[in-house]
């Protein structure tokens, strides 16, 4: 008898048994008809496959067809495949139960022979997936083929060009492209399963003399579990974003205490562990995964770890939504929610700090908190495992980054749609301030006279005596300063208006900063120049603009502002201050500074 | 040799064959037991090898058909 070492369960077969069982309808909204096609006594993997399935809150019923009964109950009308009304079909036929002579007599056979063979089952499989697409819209789940007895060869066999391995691996290929031409027709790596138990961990020839059962229990579970998570990932919309938490998580320590230099994360332990955690964050964001930070640290020590760690491979462009504050989490969380545009059940929560995670629970129920181990060299199988962003097709359009770039155009898109200009204005929550210019902002203003090209109606360059002798020769000169929620962005525009005679003035200057076009600070900034060169009992002012190179963006700037044009004179208006009714804009708070 | 922890296959028995544990007793088998079929028989032998960590032969496995049977032959193995 082969001995296997007994292997160790999270539940034993007969607690899946008995929670089977215990498994009622009423407490799940989502119900799943599953119907089982195979070539074996799979009846034997009911428990493992509801069990799990409950764990995505999914109930199922499972009708076992007679086994070797696939094309039978596939043609009949009448039969029981189609009385249990399958929401779901697995079809799981083994390679032993089509071509056993082959699979053991592989070198008995000629080259063209095994392509005979080969294009005999890919045609079965076809015709089978076919009919049964005529029938019914059932969600189709085909596990493939593994040779899963020892290897009878030993090492010779792998070398040879057709190789044993090499023919499943090529009806194995021509499996996948006939499922990838159906429409919600999945594909179940049997191999993978079998990978990463072991081969001998999951024999049991008793099972498969007496019972025609491929497998030992240990395999048996493993089958369901995979089944059971393919099935969840039909019904289940997997998560767009992985909120991620940075101390003892993207890396080891604390950063606050430790420093840049003190933080676990480099290519030996303990550093390598978090290391490769982020290299399974980054794989996963190659799959299309958003990522997003919220950790309660100081933002430019964290954001200095995150550009200049050479070991911190997640870098600030990895991430779309970065919420690095002292505020709880629930309200980072939120936060990100409405930055991505995603709802709330789409984000997972990934967090060393088991308060953290309880908070969130209580606070955010619909994110999906990862209950992570406290050995972090388990973190990577964690978020795996975690399920939640399992996709039943990763072909062609679902692939790698396409998806994300996809997601993120569509986000943009979603924001131009969504929002009116001053509605994201408004968001931006912008206060301005307005002042004259006076020595304490002489030097900034000066500045900006002199280097600013884009938004400058005249680009006359002033140097600070000039300005301070327009000023005292009785011209208006003001600037705008401005902050918003990001920030104070400081004095960012001027504008100068001068006498030229009687009640008549003009606008010298009017400027702002490339920083801040699309603000809509122009018309707090012209609204003011007016109301001062009123009050200096102004009536006409004139407007001038003299195009250059680079402010072509503003040469419509006094049409928008209703000025009229003046007869005879290129790009030179006038508007009567008595009429005029520029208005600044009602989102921006202004302070006048007397 | 040891002793089998009668409770715990009792237990085990209870869960697979979903009967009440205090309607096993050594008697109880494949005649009795409305629910012990050649499927669950199955289920019961893998359940007792992973729970009690051993690997019964096919032969044992067909001879298993009653609590007392299965006792003995778990015995043998411990």
């Amino acid at each position: 008898m082969l001995k296997t070492t007994p292997p160790l369960f999270d539940e034993t077969p007969a607690d899946y048994a008995r929670i089977s069982r215990e498994i009622t309808k009423s407490k799940y909204s989502k119900n799943v008809n599953i119907a089982f096609l195979s070539s074996y006594t799979a009846e034997i993997l009911k428990p493992y496959i509801r069990v799990e399935l409950a764990k995505s809150s999914i109930f199922s019923s499972v009708y076992f067809a007679p086994y070797n009964n696939i094309e039978q109950e596939i043609i009949d009308n009448n039969s029981g495949l189609y009385a249990s009304n399958p929401d779901i079909v697995v079809i799981h036929i083994g390679i032993e139960d089509i071509s056993q002579n082959v699979l053991t007599r592989f070198y008995s056979y000629s080259s063209d022979e095994i392509k005979n063979v080969t294009s005999s089952i890919v045609s079965r499989y076809k015709e089978m997936i076919r009919a049964f697409r005529k029938k019914s819209n059932a969600q189709i789940i085909i596990v493939d083929f593994a040779y899963i007895q020892n290897e009878s060869f030993g090492f010779s066999g792998s070398p040879l060009a057709h190789s044993l391995s090499a023919y499943i691996q090529n009806i194995n290929d021509q499996l996948w492209s006939i499922c990838n031409q159906i429409t919600s027709c999945h594909v179940i790596k049997y191999q993978q399963v079998f990978m990463e138990q072991g081969l001998n961990n999951c024999i049991d020839y008793k099972l498969y003399f007496l019972a025609r059962i491929p497998f030992g229990v240990k395999a048996q579970i493993e089958i369901g579990k995979v089944i059971a998570r393919t099935i969840a990932a039909i019904y289940t919309t997997p998560c767009k974003c992985l909120v991620l938490d940075l101390d003892n998580t993207l890396w080891g320590g604390v950063l606050g205490e430790d420093g840049i230099a003190g933080i676990k994360l480099s290519d030996d332990y303990p550093g390598n562990v978090y290391k490769s955690f982020q290299r399974t964050i980054l794989g996963l964001r190659d799959q299309g995964v958003l990522l997003a930070i919220a950790s309660k640290n100081n933002i430019n020590d964290a954001l200095d770890v995150m550009e200049k760690h050479t070991d911190c491979l997640i870098k600030k462009k990895h991430i779309s939504s970065i919420q690095i504050n002292w505020k709880d989490k629930a309200t980072n969380l939120y936060k990100i929610a409405r930055e991505l545009n995603i709802g709330l059940n789409s984000i997972a929560f990934f967090d060393d700090n088991p308060v953290e995670r309880e908070w969130i629970i209580e606070q955010v129920p619909d994110v999906r908190v990862i209950n992570v181990p406290e050995n972090p060299m388990f973190y990577s199988r964690a978020l795996l495992n975690s399920r939640l962003f399992d996709k039943v097709n990763m072909t062609s359009e679902d692939t790698s980054r396409a998806e994300m770039y996809k997601h993120e155009k569509r986000r943009s898109e979603f924001h131009i749609k969504s929002k009116s200009v001053d509605d994201f204005l408004r968001g931006l929550k912008m206060s301005a301030k307005i002042g004259l210019v006076e020595d304490i902002t002489l030097s900034r203003v000066e500045q900006l006279i002199n280097k600013t090209n884009q938004y400058n109606l005249t680009c006359r360059r002033y140097t600070a005596e000039e300005i301070k002798d327009i000023i005292s020769s009785g011209g208006v000169a003001i600037w705008i300063s401005v902050k918003d929620k990001f920030g104070d962005s400081g004095i960012v525009g001027t504008a100068i208006a001068k006498k030229q005679n009687n009640n008549e003035w003009i606008i010298d200057t009017f400027l702002l900063s490339c920083r801040v076009i699309g603000r809509k600070l122009e018309s707090i900034l012209l609204y003011y120049l007016c109301k001062l060169v009123k009050g200096k009992k102004g009536v006409i002012l004139y407007g001038e603009y003299i195009p250059t190179s680079k402010n072509n963006l503003i040469n419509d700037f006094f049409i928008k502002f209703n000025f009229n044009e003046v007869i005879n004179k290129e790009n030179y208006w006038s508007c009567n201050l008595r009429e005029t009714n520029i208005s600044p804009s009602d989102f921006i708070n202004v302070e006048f500074i007397e | 040799m040891k002793a089998v922890d009668i409770e715990r296959l009792y237990s085990v028995i209870s869960d697979v064959l979903n009967i009440p544990i205090e309607d096993i007793s050594e008697e109880s088998s494949v005649n009795t037991v409305e629910s012990w079929s050649s499927l669950t028989h199955i289920n019961l032998v893998v359940s007792i090898e992973a729970e009690f960590k051993v690997n019964f032969t096919p032969e044992d496995t067909m001879d298993m058909l009653s609590v007392k049977l299965i006792s003995i032959i778990l015995e043998d193995l411990l």
